[in-house]
Formats: structure tokens, C-alpha cells, sequence
């Protein structure tokens, strides 16, 4: 099966997808596309079957965010740019249950990390934050992603990803076996 | 030579070289009729006498929406009603990124905005090896 990911579009097929989630399944059934073309406050990414090229088999939304400098502690003030903290926030990753398993989810997440690179080198961003579930924690850790301290029990648990970790990354070009 | 003379002379070499100040730049447009009156009914509407002023304050206005727009944001009015138009306008739309990305705010806690200044503001981590086969994918 060759995968395409690109930006949702209005006519792609979303009614059937089911990654056993119902607000990953309804967030892209009713909300993405108009986040995405109205209200634009995400940008969602659909993984698509190149010979079905509606079907939605995946996802994930991105947003820009940034924290004013004000708001951090005083003592990792001088550790910072002097200027508010412009970040990338990875709001929603989701594969459909039937596709599952076959290294999708990998590869929405590289899209997400090779988009947050160019973003920035255009506009500038520091680092990308996911709100993970608890049971994806472990997932996204493998990516390097660093659980934040403080998140309530009851919210998603926020991780955070440097860019300069991910150039670091796209920059290495020793080899690595294949994951069996 | 009397020495209050000496001094003179002294203190006149220590004064610093007179730095010229920046040249203020004439700017002239050639206007059509219907423009020359656009700006004199924008400026009635907006309180101002001076071209000079006319001109900073529109190039405030065009530096902010080129910084925006740079930025990937999109500008929008928004009536009363609730409905929104955005600007589209050709020139501006040269200095938009290719990816555009929407900006959200995000609630934080006190101690996760310690653990995030803490994090952004050390040392990055090294890359794993599943993020090493995710950039090269």
C-alpha cells in the first residue's frame, strides 16, 4: 500500500474512519476541515491510499502557539531568547484501527516533524508539544519526546520535543538497521 | 604659553568629532486625482495634518500586516455578527511561507511552564534512533 500524506481536503472520505477514539473520530469528521478552511486554528494532515485517494487512514492537526516570556519562572528567564517562546503543537495524531500496525503512525509523525523543521527555518519555532494519552506516552518517547511535569491527572500528559534535536536528527546520515 | 591656555587647547582636542545627524529622506509620490483625495479624506477621518505623519503611520499599519503575514497568520476582520473577511492582498501574499500554520493558545500550568523553560532553555537531547529513521524516512 503506497501513502500519500497532504493537506485534508473537502472531498476526502472521513465518515468511515474509526481509530477507536469517538474524539479523534469526531474531530476529523466534523471539526478539522473547518478549523482548518474557516476558523483556521489548525492545519489538519490526512494520510490517504494512493489508488483510493479519499480514504482517510490517518491523521494528525498542527498548530503555531508561543508562551510569553513573561510567564516563565525568573530563574530560566536568562536561558532564553528574549523574546516570547514560538512553538509547534501537534494537537491530534490518530490511525485508523483497520491500518493499524503497518508503521503509519511512524510515518504521520515524520511528516509532522520533517513540516515542523521547515516551519522553522520560514518563521522560527522552538520546540513541537503533543498532548499524549497516557497509554501513547511511551510511544512518542521513542521519538524523544520529554513528558513536561505538571499536567494534571486528568489532562492528556504534554511532551516536548527541541527542534534543534530533530535538525540534529535529519542532519545524521550514519546508517541504522531496519526495525524488524 | 600660560597653562590656562594649555588647558584649553587640552580640552578642546579631547572633544569627541561632531557626528552628523542621520539625513531626513524627502519622499514624493505622484498621485492620481482619486488617490490625492483618498489621502486628504483619511487623514480628516484620522485627525492629521501632516503628510509625514499620514506616511509613518501607514507604514506602521504595512510593516505590522508584512510582519504578520511572514509569520504565516492571516489577517481578519470580524463583524459584529461574528463574520469574518480576510485580506487578501497580492503583495502580501509574497511574503507568505509555504507552510502555513494557524496559532492557538495553550493552557499551561505553572510547573509545566517550569519543566518547558527548563527543557527549552538547557541543552537538546540527542536524537533517538526511531527519530533518526523518522527524519530520514
Amino acid at each position: 500500500m503506497a501513502v500519500t500524506i497532504r493537506r485534508l481536503e473537502e472531498s476526502d472520505e472521513v465518515e468511515d474512519f474509526d481509530c477507536g477514539d469517538e474524539p479523534l473520530n469526531n474531530y476529523l469528521k466534523r471539526h478539522a476541515w473547518t478549523n482548518q478552511e474557516k476558523v483556521f486554528i489548525g492545519v489538519t494532515y490526512a494520510a490517504v491510499d494512493e489508488s483510493a485517494h479519499r480514504t482517510v487512514l490517518g491523521y494528525f492537526t498542527l498548530a503555531t502557539s508561543s508562551v510569553p516570556r513573561e510567564r516563565f519562572p525568573k530563574k530560566y528567564v536568562r536561558g532564553l531568547p528574549p523574546y516570547d517562546l514560538p512553538l509547534i503543537l501537534l494537537a491530534r495524531l490518530a490511525v485508523d484501527k483497520r491500518f493499524s500496525g503497518k508503521g503509519l503512525g511512524h510515518a504521520l509523525l515524520s511528516e509532522a516533524l520533517k513540516i515542523t523543521l521547515r516551519v522553522a527555518d520560514e518563521v522560527g519555532c522552538r520546540c513541537i508539544i503533543t498532548d499524549a494519552y497516557p497509554d501513547k506516552v511511551g510511544w512518542y518517547a521513542r521519538y524523544g519526546f520529554i513528558p513536561l511535569e505538571g499536567t494534571a491527572a486528568t489532562s492528556p500528559q504534554k511532551m516536548f520535543l527541541d527542534v534543534r534535536t530533530i535538525r540534529r536528527a535529519s542532519s545524521i546520515d550514519s546508517f541504522l538497521p531496519e526495525r524488524a | 604659553m600660560p597653562p590656562a591656555v594649555k588647558e584649553k587647547s587640552k580640552s578642546a582636542a579631547a572633544l569627541p568629532a561632531k557626528v552628523p545627524s542621520p539625513r531626513k529622506l524627502k519622499f514624493q509620490a505622484d498621485l492620481a486625482p482619486s488617490e490625492d483625495s483618498m489621502v486628504r479624506i483619511l487623514k480628516t477621518e484620522l485627525q492629521m495634518t501632516s503628510n509625514t505623519d499620514f506616511l509613518t503611520d501607514a507604514l506602521a499599519l504595512l510593516r505590522w500586516a508584512v510582519s504578520e503575514r511572514k509569520r504565516g497568520h492571516h489577517i481578519i476582520s470580524e463583524s459584529s455578527t461574528g463574520e469574518r473577511k480576510i485580506l487578501l492582498f497580492p503583495r502580501l501574499e509574497r511574503v507568505a511561507p509555504e507552510v502555513t500554520l494557524p496559532h492557538v493558545d495553550i493552557r499551561w500550568t505553572d510547573k509545566e511552564l517550569e519543566s518547558l523553560a527548563e527543557l527549552a532553555s538547557g541543552q537538546p537531547a540527542d536524537p533517538t534512533d526511531a527519530l533518526i529513521r523518522a527524519m530520514r524516512q
